[in-house]
């Protein structure tokens, strides 16, 4: 395969790949506002599709709604073949599939850094206490926060939190991570000791849907970007097809704003 | 709400049971004493002594109990209270010249007897007010005028047929009363309430096993409903009423002991009980010996 | 006075009555809050409903009402306990009101994204309520709910009218056959209440201390 060919092959990627993350004709308002458009994506086995667009276009509650933190009006949403089941134990136990990484950490601030991480064994999992700090130690020594594991959320910079709360996601073992934004909240700084973690995580092959408007990120470890706007994906393509040569007006008016600043 | 509703009911019957004796309630003919008021009664008394005050001014406020049948009782369409106590007290005050209509009632409670005396918010107390030398020691009372003891009032048929028998059951009775109290040293499991009716109530629906106070209120209730109640036992202690007045005039004393003692010999004792506590079929008893005034 | 202090016993064992009284309808006050706490931010919309009902119902009516509705009405219909059950029963019924809205108030201080990242490592409502929510939501509860502890404490003396020899009612025994002594004897036992709602308040502020440390 050539370079090119293995660029604009980008939908048959998916293709190829058994699909695990299948969203089909799926619409959401939130009153009168229509922020998710007959979205179809269909998500990979070990495929990291990077999800960009302008503020507002719906790609967190594209996220959401795929952890089912928000419901759907329209369309279906399966996980590995399964429907996304109502309320309940059922749909409890299926988000613990899907790890979700938030903009704003979202650790537990009364909990220390090590039960943040083996609450969801313990509790969910049904995992032993020792059984679980020890795979929480391990996880939090592979992103590099292991001598904190006796602090609290408050007592660790912002990219060692988010760094925390990719190692409580793990912790679940899922079979697939959102990242909503995950750098955005953070100093420049601390920035790539975040993304280092992710692109750690997409080389052991880890099935991830990140909103990110890293650029290094989508290039680096994203098969694919799906750029979205007003609650539509616009265009799907390669990483590099994508930055280099946008095919879409939106797209292109969308990148010439954030290349510029 | 069920107070209301429980008033209500004590009204009608009292407004019943007073139409049936006579209607004595608050008019100043009285059906049962017939009293005197006695004219230019201002002129009996030596200057400068409460009595003299007193009939001067033509008026006169005495605290009475509003919620006991047969003592002092005043239902919520009544003008006026009715009941022996009510009568006596318009004994001695006709004997001040002051007619029945220009007595102010005032209705009071155990805890308020001695404020009102000592901040002259009543001139008289006769409300169910037993002697003690507790009390003695901050107010004045005279007499006494009725003698009365503890005893149980109980819901017919019941298993407690005196004292003897309350070891461990439960007793209802007004919180904080010395009756309560009693029935505690004898074993029984106290329990208070703010009013004789809620009390009874609790007798009625089975909850506590007895009522307990004073037989002469405990009749009063049986009288309401001679069917489901009654009392039951042996008094097992001694009540003596007398009239609360205030200690800072002591003068009073030997003009209350005086006009009781009269009110013993001219038979307007024996009527004012018979108009009220004796409607329950209880005989006048002897008139009870006066204690002597303190010397001051 | 001499009367109080040779019957000290007395005292104790009704102050005794107003602790248990305290105890027992403050832990089924703070059961039942936390479950209608729990109802009126759930996500089942009936039990929203009732919940939200029960608590207006209840706030909006006096604690003597309560009590009579369980002491006078209730044995009518043949509901009937012994007098320190329905002592806690009414004190439950009324506090349990006040301890929800404290509650609720806590939880709508927690962060949303608490209760989302709990949900998004698969606990249930339960779950999240129970190992993320609530105990977030004690803390920013702390003062709020302290003052319906203390309220509680107080409120007890209702039930002096009700057959219970707590404190109150114990203090009308005094003050009734001991007239002299009144102020005296009112002030001792007001003394006693004073202790009880100290000794509530510190142990209320050592825990909010100890809280605050621990996220600090
Ligand atoms: N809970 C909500 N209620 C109403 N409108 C919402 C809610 N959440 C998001 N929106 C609106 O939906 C649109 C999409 O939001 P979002 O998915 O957060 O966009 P993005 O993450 O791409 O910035 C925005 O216009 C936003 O204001
Ligand atoms: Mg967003």
């Amino acid at each position: 395969m050539t370079q090119s060919e293995q660029e604009s092959g980008a939908s048959a990627t998916s293709m190829t790949l058994e699909p695990l993350i299948v969203l089909d004709g799926v619409n959401k308002w939130f009153g009168d506002l229509h922020v998710l458009r007959d979205i179809n994506l269909t998500v990979g086995k070990g495929e990291v599709v990077v999800v960009i667009g302008p503020s507002g276009s719906g790609k967190s509650t594209l996220c959401r709604a795929i952890n089912r933190l928000e419901t759907i009006d329209q369309g279906s949403i399966t996980l590995d073949g399964r429907a996304l089941p109502q309320e309940g134990k059922a749909l409890a136990a299926l988000r613990a599939e899907v790890g979700m990484v938030f903009q704003s950490f979202n650790l537990f601030s009364h909990k220390t850094i090590l039960e943040n991480v083996t609450l969801g064994p313990i509790k969910v999992r049904g995992r032993s206490r020792v059984e679980a700090e020890k795979r929480g130690r391990a996880l939090l020594d592979r992103v590099g926060v292991a001598h904190q594991a006796d602090k609290y959320p408050a007592q660790l910079s912002g990219g060692q939190q988010q760094r925390v709360a990719i190692a409580r996601a793990l912790a679940m073992e899922p079979k697939a991570m959102l990242f909503d934004e995950p750098t955005s909240a953070l100093d420049p700084e601390m920035i790539k000791e975040v993304l280092d973690v992710m692109v750690d995580l997409a080389e052991r092959g880890m099935t991830m849907i990140v909103v990110t408007h890293e650029m290094g990120f989508a290039r680096t470890a994203g098969n694919r970007v799906v750029f979205m706007a007003d609650g539509a994906i616009v265009e799907e393509n390669t990483p590099a097809q994508f930055f280099t040569n946008p095919e879409s007006d939106r797209a292109k008016d969308f990148l010439g704003k954030i290349l510029k600043h | 709400m069920r107070f209301t509703k429980t008033k209500a009911v004590l009204a009608g019957l009292t407004l019943a049971a007073t139409a049936a004796c006579g209607g004595n309630a608050g008019s100043d003919s009285g059906g049962g004493a017939d009293v005197q008021v006695k004219k230019d009664a201002a002129s009996a008394f030596p200057a400068g002594t409460r009595m003299k005050e007193l009939a001067d001014a033509g008026k006169i406020t005495i605290g009475v109990k509003f919620d006991q049948p047969g003592l002092g009782f005043k239902g919520a369409a009544d003008d006026a209270p009715s009941g022996f106590d009510v009568e006596m007290a318009k004994i001695l005050a006709a004997s001040l010249g002051i007619d029945a209509k220009n007595i102010t009632w005032k209705e009071t409670i155990s805890d308020n007897r001695e404020p009102f005396l000592q901040s002259g918010e009543v001139d008289l107390v006769l409300a169910t007010y037993s002697i003690t030398p507790e009390r003695r020691k901050v107010v004045g009372q005279a007499g006494p005028y009725y003698l009365t003891g503890q005893q149980l009032l109980v819901k017919k048929g019941s298993a407690i047929k005196s004292v003897a028998d309350i070891k461990g059951k439960e007793v209802c009775s007004v919180t904080g009363s010395t009756s309560l109290d009693n029935v505690e040293k004898k074993g029984a499991r106290p329990r208070g309430f703010d009013t004789y009716s809620e009390c009874r109530d609790q007798v009625l629906d089975g909850t506590v096993g007895a009522m307990t106070t004073d037989g002469s209120i405990l009749l009063g209730y049986a009288a309401q409903n001679p069917d489901e109640l009654e009392v039951v036992g042996e008094p097992f202690s001694e009540e003596r009423y007398g009239v609360g007045y205030n200690k800072d005039r002591p003068e009073m004393c030997k003009w209350i002991s005086d006009e009781l003692k009269t009110s013993f010999d001219d038979g307007n004792w024996k009527k004012a009980f018979d108009a009220t506590l004796g409607k329950s079929g209880a005989q006048a008893p002897q008139a009870p010996a006066l204690d002597p005034c303190p010397t001051a | 006075m001499q009367d109080v202090f040779n019957q000290f016993d007395l005292v104790l064992k009704a102050f005794w009555l107003t602790i248990q009284l305290f105890l027992l309808s403050g832990v089924c006050s703070l059961l039942l809050g936390v479950l209608l706490a729990g109802m009126r931010v759930g996500p089942v919309s009936v039990l929203r409903g009732a919940a939200a009902v029960y608590v207006t119902v209840i706030r909006n009516t006096p604690l003597l009402m309560i009590f009579i509705f369980v002491f006078v009405a209730a044995p009518r219909l043949d509901v009937n306990f012994d007098f320190l059950t329905k002592g806690v029963i009414a004190l439950t019924i009324y506090t349990s009101a006040f301890v929800c809205e404290a509650i609720r108030s806590g939880i709508n201080s927690v962060p949303l994204g608490q209760a989302e990242a709990a949900r998004s490592i698969g606990l249930t409502f339960i779950g999240s309520m129970r190992e993320v929510i609530l105990p977030q939501a004690f803390r920013a509860t702390m003062p709020p709910l302290a003052s319906v502890l203390i309220a509680l404490l107080k409120n007890t003396s209702v039930g002096a009218a009700f057959g219970l020899l707590e404190a109150t009612a114990r203090m009308r025994f005094f003050t009734n056959n001991n007239a002299d002594d009144r102020m005296l004897i009112f002030l001792t036992f007001a003394a006693g209440y004073v202790v009880l709602v100290e000794l509530l308040s510190f142990g209320a502020s050592r825990l909010e201390r100890k809280w605050r440390v621990a996220v600090r």
